[in-house]
């Protein structure tokens, strides 16, 4: 007796949970669904600000960095991402200053930590929040970072 | 006053022959049945892998395809163009002949099941009296492709795909035959064509047998389910387990004769079930609701068939959608200690109706 | 929100001290050169220093085997080391699991050429599998292991790449063959009178084994897993794990890394646990150095830790339902998770690779919308939660194919040390966070989720009750976080005084630790990361036999194991 209640009862609880599965799915049969369209919604998305996208080095609008290449940020980066060519010039007062030449930054080899950025000690250099960097060459992932004819900002 | 395709093939007969001598004119017939047949099915297909796909998206917070063409409705023939033109892979250490042979039964199997639907009145391509008993043994062939399919592959997932395929494809035809018989003593009939007249004159099978084809109906979804290796039953190629079971090996539109049979399967299962408890083409009629009738009888025939056949398509993806994979013991044990009892009972339970005329 | 735990502040430590009260033998500490001196502040210096006691090979079995009897039965982490001229050696952890006492022993040999040491795999059997991980690095033969085979490695590799001495790139060319899988392995066993020994050569699988690959690519291995697995129609008679396909010496790496620098490695091992693991290492570090950090580290970082459990336990039950077929479950916990990341994004600018914790706090302050989110979050979760019971669990097919599968019991569990929501759903008490609480556990209130049963069933069980705490969790810290800085002031270049360190924090599938030997430079000496899925792995072939090929995949999807978190 006891074994045929077991028999009956295991198949309508069986039922019933598959029923309660059913009534589940068919609820969210009729939801609002989550796909989010990307390319289409090029336009309204937007990454959180914090979102690390590659590297980049703001210049103001007279085309002017913050970086003075100490090389800092190069000597931080765990994977040699970062490549910052620097040189010596004597300023008209007859002191030798060095200054930025070119500030390379290989996107391919980048793992996002931060530490370069953290390492900066006048921010230069930051993250911007563009994603799309899909390019057919892994030689194009190497940028560099100062813009032509660029110079550093004087405090 | 409800449309009969008799007439068009009558007159197609009949001006086929003015012209050539019967034969001809019946192998001309053949020929365009085949031919319809072939586009029919590559058509529903078509259909219903793009219905999947959607319906499957819904269940799951999801859009589904929407890139190529609008709300993506190009994206299965972009599919199937793609599968025709990739590669039939020959491999090494492989039994070839039985290899290349294995979809090419599983695909005429179910092909010849497809035929055996009642499209309308009139419009039965394969029909005769004893047309459950023939679509019963043809749809068995389809079994010994997959296991041809696994066996050949020389790959020891598709032997286990294809092991466990056997196993519950076997089982499960006890529980589809036992529910058809049921019907059948209510019919009195096999042939497909008649049980359809039957329904269209006294109403659906579903509500003349009442209790028992209410269960033999909800037994028959379950084991057709199976039959057709859909989940909850798609261990044969459980993908997270077995890759891809016993068509693990096959590439290109070999492949694609797999993933045709199977859906096609489906549809076919979802007909059978239409045309035994829902009527076939038979209209929804409810005594004493005469413009009501009228109405439902002005629609033709093949749209209540397909109507009713994607429901119960429809019913079947919500299972299958919903549910997690049984293991083969649990789904042996589904069928053996649960199912075929069942429907023995509701087999005699019928009976009992049938002979004391419990039925309308 | 009333903080109903008793502590005081002082706990914590008290807490992470008692465990060292009980050792019997003296010890030979090591203790660190403390930089500054520490205000009345109750935190000694260094509290995750470790006592080694050095063994010798003439004592060394006869004190394990005393520990083992006097309930030390949990092998935390067993490290190989290098101690250049000192010789090749092993620092091993152990636990008594009933009175959470612990232990640490080191034993070393001078032999370069064929250092030989005992084996504990008698005792503890998950030492098979660590000391080949041993052996793999260091090259160190364990007398009493029958299993002597690379572990991670390729099996014709050359030399011991975490020797000091070794050089890889010499020997070992980028091999265009394939990778032999030897059918065959042989070890050191010891004679009759357990002194001398010898070699044995035992077979793996025979000829005419029905051997089926599960992996390297396959759907249900969660990453680049390849199990061997030797079948009788389908029901599971052996399983040999092959690891190593994302090995990416990870442990060596971080030995040529400054300290900020290995930190960004942590995130990728356990990708389901960065926060946690990151959180062992910053936090070892950080009591290395005495660093205090402030509260509100503390409990942003609890919160965060809590916030990638959540996370994890969601994939683990969407993994899970889509293993066993259940697809549409997968994609509702995908729908859930996506929400976690949405939070983890706005602050930390990451979803997967969080890079948050730093050392000395974290890498920039909330995000002032994270509160709010993350308090939208929490009613949401509950709902979903209900809705997976529904739709998933309580679902009679999966509980048929969970329930009464894959059965572990306490024992096994703790030989094993497999840790996190697969020991506790086997009855051990073995959460870190009530063990040796760290950041703000002490400060909440929250219950260890103990299970009995020990079967798949009560492995999934277990993860989804821990959401439910995690969220309570949170909702007990989320209005709570006490001002403060969020990063302290740190000196340019990192430099952890000499010691041997071991920091655990309770990951999101077991006790996550990290093992340091610092020599005061600027980079560790050796970094050991106590995974939490090879164990789970481990067990794998205790676990399945007798099952059938399809519980395998139940098992191994409620065991929760992430792949770069074992391969390292």
């Amino acid at each position: 007796m006891n074994e045929e209640k077991n028999y009956f009862g295991e198949l309508f609880a069986g039922v019933k949970s598959l029923c309660i599965g059913l009534k589940t799915t068919m609820r969210e049969f009729f939801t609002k669904k989550i796909t989010e369209q990307y390319p289409e919604n090029r336009d309204t998305l937007v990454m959180f600000d914090r979102f690390r996208g590659s590297l980049v080095m703001p210049h103001n609008e007279n085309n002017e960095h913050k970086c003075v290449g100490c090389g800092l940020c190069e000597m931080a980066c765990p994977n040699g991402t970062i490549n910052v060519k620097s040189e010596f010039y004597e300023t008209e007062d007859g002191k030798k200053k060095k200054r930025l030449v070119k500030y390379e930054y290989n996107l391919g080899a980048c793992m996002f930590c931060q530490l370069c950025t953290r390492a900066c000690p006048h921010d230069a250099i930051t993250f911007d929040q563009s994603f799309e960097n899909a390019v057919f060459d892994r030689s194009k992932l190497v940028k560099v970072l100062n813009q032509e004819g660029s110079k550093v900002q004087e405090k | 006053m409800f449309f009969d395709f008799s007439k068009v093939t009558n007159w197609l007969h009949g001006w086929l022959t003015g012209f050539m001598p019967e034969w001809g004119a019946i192998l001309t017939e053949s020929a365009l049945v085949l031919l319809a047949i072939i586009a029919l099915y590559a058509v529903f297909a078509i259909i219903m892998i793009y219905m999947e796909r959607k319906i499957c998206a819904a269940f799951q917070c999801r859009l589904g395809p929407m890139r190529v063409g609008p709300w993506g409705l190009l994206q299965v023939f972009s599919d199937v163009f793609k599968m025709l033109t990739k590669e039939i892979v020959n491999l090494r250490k492989t039994d070839m002949f039985l290899h290349n042979l294995a979809p090419f039964l599983v695909v005429s199997a179910s092909m010849i099941t497809f035929a055996c639907l009642p499209w309308n009145k009139g419009a039965h391509i394969i029909d005769f009296n004893v047309g459950v008993f023939f679509f019963l043994a043809v749809s068995s062939i389809g079994v010994v492709g997959i296991l041809l399919a696994g066996w050949s592959s020389n790959n020891k997932y598709a032997l286990i795909g294809a092991m466990r395929s056997g196993a519950q494809i076997i089982s499960y035809e006890l529980s589809i035959g036992l529910t058809m018989l049921t019907m059948i003593c209510m019919t009195g009939t096999m042939s497909f064509s008649e049980i359809c007249m039957q329904q269209y004159e006294h109403g659906w099978n579903i509500f003349r047998g009442h209790v028992p084809a209410v269960l033999a109906f909800i037994i028959y979804l379950i084991a057709g389910n199976a039959e057709c290796n859909r989940g909850p039953f798609d261990l044969p190629e459980s993908e997270s387990e077995l890759t891809a079971g016993y068509h693990t090996e096959y590439s290109g539109m070999h492949f694609g004769y797999y993933y045709l049979a199977e859906f096609m399967n489906l549809f076919i299962c979802a007909g059978m079930a239409s045309t035994i408890f829902l009527g076939g083409w038979a209209p929804l009629q409810i005594p004493g609701l005469e413009g009501f009738n009228d109405i439902m009888s002005a629609i033709p025939g093949a749209v209540w068939f397909l109507g009713k056949t994607f429901f119960v398509i429809f019913l079947l993806m919500w299972l299958r959608w919903t549910f997690p994979r049984l293991r083969i013991d649990q789904i042996l044990s589904l069928e053996w200690k649960y199912l075929v009892p069942i429907s023995m009972l509701n087999l005699i339970l019928m009976a009992l109706a049938v002979s004391f005329g419990l039925y309308f | 929100m009333e903080n109903i735990e008793k502590n005081t502040a002082v706990q914590p430590e008290a807490k992470a001290e008692a465990p060292k009260a009980p050792d019997a033998v003296a010890p030979k500490v090591v203790k660190p050169a403390v930089a500054k001196p520490v205000p009345a502040a109750p935190t000694t210096p260094a509290e995750n220093a470790l006592d080694l006691v050095e063994l010798t090979q003439d004592n060394f079995r006869q004190t394990i085997e005393a520990d083992y009897q006097a309930g030390f039965t949990f092998l935390e982490c067993l490290t190989g080391m290098d101690w250049g001229e000192e010789g090749l050696g092993v620092i091993y952890n152990i636990e008594n699991p009933e009175t959470g006492a612990r232990k640490c022993y080191k034993i070393k040999t001078a032999d370069r050429v064929n250092p030989v040491l005992p084996s504990v795999c008698t005792w503890y059997d998950i030492a098979n599998i660590y000391e080949r991980e041993a052996y793999d690095f260091y090259g160190i033969k364990f007398v009493g292991n029958p299993d002597m085979r690379r572990i991670y490695l390729r099996e014709d590799w050359v030399g011991y790449p975490m020797r000091k001495d070794d050089e890889p790139e010499k020997f070992n060319p980028t091999r265009m063959t394939n990778e032999p899988l030897a059918d065959e392995t042989s070890g050191l066993m010891y004679d009759e009178d357990g002194v001398n020994y010898h070699t044995e050569r035992s077979k793996i699988f025979e000829a005419d084994d029905y051997v089926v690959n599960i992996g390297p690519q396959h759907p249900s291995t969660h990453g680049v897993l390849h199990f061997r697995v030797k079948l009788e129609g389908e029901t599971i008679r052996k399983i040999d794990p092959v690891l190593g396909y994302i090995h990416r010496g990870v442990e060596k790496l971080n030995e040529q890394m400054t300290y900020p620098q290995t930190l960004a490695l942590t995130d990728r091992l356990d990708y389901l646990g960065a926060m946690q693991n990151r959180h062992a290492l910053c936090m070892c570090i950080e009591k290395a150095m005495g660093v205090e950090v402030s509260d509100r580290v503390q409990v942003i970082r609890t919160i965060m830790d809590e916030l990638q459990r959540i996370d994890s336990h969601i994939l683990f039950f969407s993994c899970l339902a889509q293993d066993l077929g259940a697809t549409t479950a997968f994609l509702y916990g995908f729908r859930d998770r996506e929400k976690i990341l949405d939070i983890f994004e706005e602050t930390c600018g990451g979803r997967l690779i969080l890079n948050y914790n730093t050392i000395g706090g974290v890498m920039a302050d909330i995000h002032p919308n994270f509160q709010k989110r993350v308090k939208e979050f929490i009613p949401y979760m509950r709902k979903a939660i209900r809705e997976y019971y529904d739709v998933f669990i309580n679902n009679v097919i999966f509980r048929n194919r969970a329930i009464g599968v894959g059965i572990l019991s306490k024992e096994d569990c703790i030989s094993y040390g497999c840790t996190g929501g697969t020991g506790r759903a086997s009855g051990w008490h073995n959460d870190v966070r009530k063990r040796m609480p760290y950041a703000a556990y002490d400060k909440v209130q929250f219950n260890e989720v103990v299970r009995t049963e020990g079967d798949s069933y009560a492995r999934t069980l277990v993860r989804m009750d821990e959401i439910l705490e995690s969220l309570s969790i949170i909702e007990q810290l989320i209005d709570n976080i006490p001002e403060g800085n969020y990063q302290e002031k740190m000196k340019p270049i990192i430099k952890v005084p000499a010691g041997t360190y071991y920091s655990a924090v309770e990951g999101s599938r077991g006790e996550f630790g990290v093992l340091l030997e610092s020599r005061g430079d600027k980079s560790p000496y050796r970094l050991h990361y106590r995974s939490t899925g090879l164990p789970l792995v481990a067990v794998m072939d205790h676990v399945c036999q007798g099952h059938m090929l399809a519980d395998l995949i139940t098992i191994g999807g409620t065991l929760d194991y992430v792949v770069p978190d074992i391969d390292r």
